[in-house]
């Protein structure tokens, strides 16, 4: 009896070349990032440019917190797409349903390791945040609704939806075989099973969307109730951080998408109505976006008090301007060039690509301008100006957890098929191997 | 239960900085770490210019924007009015840091042992110690405090914890008035019980108008200035403490 080894679909389990060599690389800056932090547990977090409000005339928060808002907002895309295609079936979604799944949850995984990075007891944060966590703390939401509740509703998201697949994979015999048996436990894509998986997926999704909003929205109230930080304390903050979470993850879905259509070569799959439809949705949340930027412009230049108008002028002609102006550019261009081609119905996918990733490096821009001029420019006491510029440990730790994120993204794309499995090429290969092994 | 509260003379103040001092010696402060500060401030335009001090400890917040933030409830209040840090629950996330509107959390950036002004363990200078205690490690810094028992006073206690003012509660617990209070030599610095009427604090403050500190972010300080007026947005500091870890 020859056992035959089925080809798995889209280049899963099989390692060439090339992708040795990536995982290479992101290895090495993941092994960088590891030594940064290594320094910065051995002498302190003197090794980052951050230091204390006040007479030392810095920032206590600086890149870590930018960037664990981020990596939080990026999560935003995945699950968000995954439970609009659900709710609205939109069928021809489906092949980056799962890519946004897995966006999400390698995204809070970041946002996690994020808030680490900043913390001075690691440790001691892990055990007091069981053992002490205060609901009246706004960092709660962010623990419990937006790293727990968030990841764990994604990964059973991410788990339900993969199911059918892992039963389609269990069937070719190979290396993996027992991976897919354990994810697809005992399910055989019957007509029973497959309409109580969608049942439970609908509701997931009906559940996951509110959970959204308000997991977004407390990481917003991180900043937008403290009313002793000038710039900080506006009603448009946790609205506006759903919004730009939306921006940065629906962009960086977009580029994710457009690498995999390359790479695994899939332009039929992933097609250019997958991304008119990205595009699309990419443009309403921008120009959204931009006009909460606009209200809050108004507002704190017009009718503020004398500390909130200091921020802004070091925001609109002061030290932080040219990113200021950057990041708004980065936004306005994306939003032109989207709602251009809206208006000619003539999409070109590189023209998308390149707006998806001018967003994420506006919405980088702008996490950074929320956090760090409040905190040098904002002092409610004349303590004087202050200054932040981030140390090499905090950009090697930046850069090492982007490449940790997308070696998990590489790793998960060779274990397991990134979008859904074609019925047909499944079972014809095991009607296939049926013949051969009777 | 008693009720503390700082009562601060603008008028009496010279801006000696003695009370920095007394504080950074009494609570074993790392370096930079200004627990106690005196802001020298000036106002107007030359040659009509008006030079004044302010001394700027925690203000002990009875609706204090660091304690609400806390995720963990290392930042607390106690029963009788004094904001206090529990560095031994402290994750270090700097929140309270964030939140507070006067400045006044210090983080330890570094291992406090290696951030000193004078290294004690140094070869040269274990001649003339002879490898005592030193001085700066008092011993009541190390007791567990008030009715919840937790550590709570003295600075300088571990790498990535925050550490603040705690009006000396090791010394305000056996009846001593805080150091920079104790130390202050033109009696600037008053400090007391607002429910005894008899206390300094409550007759001054029944005597002469005062203010708080930013009373109108609602955080509700129970640090007291009389003999003066608050900052304004024309007050410009000078010889600023220019101290970076």
């Amino acid at each position: 009896m020859t056992v035959r080894t089925e080809r798995l679909p889209y280049g899963v389990g099989r390692l060439t070349g090339g992708w040795y060599v990536l995982i290479g690389v992101l290895l090495a800056f993941v092994v960088l990032g590891l030594y940064a932090y290594s320094r910065q547990l051995a002498v302190g977090e003197a090794v980052t440019g951050m230091r204390d409000i006040g007479t030392m005339g810095g920032a206590t928060w600086g890149l870590y917190v930018a960037f664990v808002v981020y990596f939080v907002g990026v999560s935003f895309a995945g699950i968000t797409v995954a439970a609009l295609i659900r709710l609205m079936n939109l069928e021809f979604l489906k092949p980056i349903a799962r890519m946004a799944e897995v966006l999400t949850v390698i995204a809070l995984i970041l946002g996690a390791f994020s808030i680490l990075a900043d913390v001075g007891r690691p440790l001691r944060a892990i055990l007091n945040l069981f053992r002490y966590a205060r609901p009246q703390s706004p960092f709660f939401g962010t623990f419990t609704l937006v790293i727990s509740g968030y990841l764990f509703a994604s990964l059973v998201y991410l788990y339900l939806d993969g199911r059918r697949d892992a039963a389609l994979l269990a069937r070719i015999p190979g290396k993996l075989q027992g991976f897919y048996r354990a994810w697809a436990a005992g399910y055989r894509d019957t007509p029973a099973e497959r309409e109580r998986h969608e049942r439970a997926s609908f509701w997931l999704a009906i559940a996951i969307l509110p959970l959204l909003v308000t997991a977004h929205s407390t990481l917003g109230f991180v900043f937008g109730i403290q009313v002793g930080r000038p710039g900080w304390f506006s009603a448009l903050q946790a609205p506006g951080f759903v919004l730009l979470a939306g921006v940065s993850g629906v962009g960086l879905l977009i580029v994710i998408a457009a690498i995999l259509r390359k790479v695994l070569n899939v332009p039929d799959q992933l097609s250019p109505q997958v991304f008119r439809w990205l595009a699309n949705f990419l443009m309403v949340l921008t120009v959204a976006y931009l006009y909460f930027v606009i209200v809050e412009l108004l507002t704190t230049t017009y009718a503020a008090h004398y500390h909130e108008v200091e921020v802004s002028r070091a925001l609109l002609v002061g030290e932080y301007a040219w990113l200021y102006w950057a990041s708004l550019a980065f936004l306005v261009v994306p939003f032109l060039v989207l709602f251009a081609q809206f208006i000619t119905q003539r999409y070109n996918i590189p023209l998308i690509v390149l707006s998806g990733m001018l967003v994420n490096l506006a919405a980088i821009g702008k996490r950074y301008l929320i956090v760090v001029p409040s905190q040098t420019h904002g002092t409610l006491l004349p303590y004087g100006t202050g200054a932040y510029a981030p140390t090499w440990v905090e950009y090697s730790i930046v850069l090492g957890l982007f490449a940790l994120g997308a070696l998990l993204f590489v790793l998960f794309v060779k274990l397991f098929p990134i979008m859904e499995v074609p019925e047909t090429l499944v079972s014809e290969g095991a009607a296939q191997q049926v013949i051969e092994g009777g | 239960m008693a009720r503390y509260a700082m009562v601060i003379d603008l008028e009496r103040c010279t801006g000696c900085r003695a009370c920095v001092e007394a504080c950074k010696v009494e609570n074993n402060t790392p370096t930079a770490n200004l627990w106690m500060y005196v802001f020298r401030f000036e106002e107007g335009e030359y040659p009509n210019t008006h030079v004044w001090f302010m001394p700027r400890p925690c203000m002990h917040c009875d609706n204090a924007p660091c304690v609400k933030v806390c995720p963990v409830g290392a930042r607390y209040k106690r029963l009788d009015g004094l904001t206090a840090t529990d560095w031994e629950r402290c994750i270090g996330c700097r929140y309270c840091e964030v939140a507070c509107p006067y400045g006044v959390n210090y983080f330890n950036w570094k291992d406090p042992a290696e951030n000193y002004y004078l290294d004690w363990n140094d070869e040269d200078l274990a001649a003339v110690t002879g490898g005592t205690t030193p001085p700066y490690r008092n011993p009541d810094l190390d007791q567990p405090y008030g009715s919840e028992q937790r550590r709570v006073a003295g600075g300088g206690r571990a790498k990535g914890v925050i550490e603040k003012c705690t009006f000396c509660v090791h010394r305000v617990e056996q009846g001593l008035l805080p150091a920079c209070v104790a130390n202050c030599p033109l009696f600037a610095l008053h400090f007391g019980d607002l429910d005894d009427p008899n206390s300094t604090v409550s007759r001054l403050l029944r005597r002469k108008p005062s203010f708080r500190l930013l009373e109108e972010q609602g955080t509700q300080p129970r640090v007291y200035y009389i003999g003066g007026k608050p900052p304004t947005t024309e007050t410009r500091q000078i010889e600023e403490v220019k101290a970076r870890v």
